[in-house]
């Protein structure tokens, strides 16, 4: 097998889930290793060093979230959910524990390999450091300078309050990974209250609004309802 | 808590009618100048406390408590007590009786009360128990048929067919998941009692969730959004008021015939965010629209059986949204629009 492709560890234990995901992958040019515990998961995880790990939450012998915490003590290995609806704590507790993406059950062919695609790309660029030049962040036309703290889309500044461009400054360090509401304060105030929650998601209004994003319209931030934000990944030109 | 409640409200009850006819025997006694009613109107009392508190217990207090104050108010030497053992003991003893008699009365009657309201909820449950099931058999028949078919013949049916065969179960179980979904949220609800936990949710985030989750499957429709300028947060399930917009813009999708526009509205008025989904499509007939949300129009209402062929869901899918919308606290209605058209609306409360 060319050692130039993508692999793929698929941690899955309902059979038919696994088998039919296994030829969507192998038919899009992935290598892919499957494991149906998590016990398995660990092994083949340290064996293959995969590029990507697509995760199951609900496993026979651990919960998946286990895996994502052990992997994360030592690998920034990008990791997607799949997750069953009406669980919203199962994912939330998956993406503060490291989880970059989820994928809700039941899912189409293409969607799914549209999150395993940008998960890639997006590592890809963040581990080159495409993302950053010179103290800048770029992401399409949008470029967020660091040192003078200042935001701009397409070549005209955005003015943006403090905690704003903070928050900006969280999403832009995590581009592509959904952050939780959580996460997100933790890291703006250090600490979670009652009201924060709510704060956060006025700020947020503020910051769409400014960036002239309308709902339901692609735009930079994307909302996650129930769970958190995520930062776009950037497009491939 | 709801126990000491009950409590509190038997006992209000109780002191209360016993007051009352305490006033009453004072001013039969001082106006009337008649004794004979006395016993009369505290055997009255001791059935009103009976019928209206739950259990024996606080009819038997008020019987004991109204032969005490017979005795100490209404007969000679009055506002003393004369124990004269025998006496008190039998009008006691009667008092008792009439008292355990209409409560045990009282609790049959509520009991059968209760049971009559649980068959009705159980008639419901099983009529759409069996819409569901009779919805699910099609898509299911084509799921397996549609297989079953491809593996058994796979020398002999042409690579068209084949395609068109695993179009069929690809659509038929997009069907499914929909109809899951809706499933899920009534669980979710199931039954008055269980409360829903309401988050504070950014209007903008809802829509924008909502719309981009139906152009997953309406890649062509378009929405056209009235949204307020300012950021409104709304108390509700974010999950399940995503669910309910959904099913309401699939809805004029599916059976709004002609339709060219399908808008999304909200608006805030009287501390109430007020939801609107309209369309310029064919509209609802005027015969149709009371039960429209009753889940079963289509099946008991409207006297031909709808053909296997005809969407399904819509009946579903509605009451779905009643059931999600009431559990909010609100009501859902649908009329018909002056120029065509439906419109179908709700209100959420905001926040104080």
């Amino acid at each position: 097998m060319a050692s130039n492709k993508y692999k793929i560890l698929v941690v899955e234990d309902d059979e038919k889930i696994s088998s039919f995901l296994n030829a969507l992958l192998e038919a899009n040019d992935y290598q892919v290793v499957l494991a149906e515990t998590c016990g398995l998961a660990k092994m083949m995880f340290n064996s293959h060093q995969p590029d990507l790990v697509v995760l199951d939450l609900g496993l026979p012998d651990e919960d998946g979230t286990v895996f994502v915490r052990d992997i994360r003590e030592h690998s920034a290995v990008p990791i997607i959910v799949l997750s069953a609806r009406n669980s919203e704590e199962d994912k939330v507790e998956a993406l503060d524990y490291g989880a970059n993406d989820y994928v809700t059950k039941p899912f189409g062919s293409a969607e799914f390999l549209a999150r395993v695609r940008s998960m890639l790309r997006n590592t890809r660029h963040l581990l080159s450091e495409d993302f950053m030049v010179r103290g800048k962040f770029v992401l399409d036309e949008m470029v967020i300078d660091f040192e003078t703290r200042k935001l701009y889309l397409n070549d005209v500044e955005i003015k943006l309050t403090q905690t704003e461009f903070n928050i900006m400054t969280v999403l832009s360090e995590h581009c592509g990974k959904v952050l939780t509401y959580a996460a997100i304060v933790n890291a703006i105030w250090g600490y979670p209250d009652a009201g924060s929650i709510k704060k956060l998601q006025v700020n947020m209004a503020n910051i769409r609004k400014k960036l002239g994003m309308k709902p339901g319209e692609d735009s930079y931030i994307v909302n996650e309802l129930g769970v958190g934000y995520r930062l776009k990944e950037r497009t491939e030109k | 808590m709801g126990k000491i409640e009950k409590i509190i409200r038997c006992l209000l009850i109780m002191v209360a009618t016993l007051g009352v006819s305490f006033a009453l025997c004072l001013f039969l006694q001082e106006w009337v100048k008649s004794q004979t009613m006395i016993p009369t109107v505290f055997v009255l009392a001791v059935i009103m406390v009976s019928l209206f508190t739950e259990g024996y217990f606080f009819g038997i207090l008020t019987a004991l408590i109204s032969v005490l104050v017979v005795n100490y108010a209404f007969t000679f030497p009055y506002f003393a007590v004369n124990f004269s053992f025998s006496e008190n003991f039998v009008s006691a003893v009667v008092m008792i009786i009439i008292t355990i008699i209409v409560s045990s009365l009282t609790t049959k009657v509520r009991k059968q009360e209760q049971l009559k309201a649980e068959n009705e909820k159980e008639k419901m449950r099983g009529n759409l128990l069996r819409a569901i099931s009779h919805d699910l058999r099609t898509p299911l028949t084509v799921i397996y048929g549609s297989s079953c078919t491809i593996l058994d013949n796979q020398d002999v049916i042409t690579k068209e067919q084949v395609i068109q065969m695993i179009k069929g179960i690809r659509s038929d179980s997009k069907w499914l998941i929909r109809m899951v979904e809706n499933l899920l949220s009534v669980t979710k609800i199931d039954g008055k009692n269980v409360k829903i936990i309401k988050t504070a949710t950014v209007l903008d985030e809802l829509i924008d969730s909502v719309v981009r989750k139906l152009r997953k499957t309406y890649p062509e429709q378009k929405v056209l959004l009235e949204l307020p300028e300012d950021v409104v947060l709304v108390p509700m399930d974010a999950m399940l008021m995503e669910q309910v917009l959904i099913n309401l813009l699939e809805n004029a999708i599916e059976h709004a015939y002609g339709m060219e526009h399908l808008w999304l509205k909200v608006h805030v008025e009287n501390n109430q965010a007020v939801f609107e989904i309209e369309d310029d499509g064919c509209g609802i007939p005027e015969d149709k629209l009371p039960h429209i949300f009753s889940g079963l129009y289509s099946v008991n209402h409207s006297g031909v059986k709808p053909s296997d062929s005809q969407k399904r869901n819509a009946g579903i899918g509605l009451s779905v949204c009643a059931t999600i919308v009431k559990a909010h606290g609100g009501e859902i209605g649908a009329e018909n629009r002056s120029g065509g058209g439906a419109i179908f609306r709700f209100a959420l409360d905001l926040e104080e």
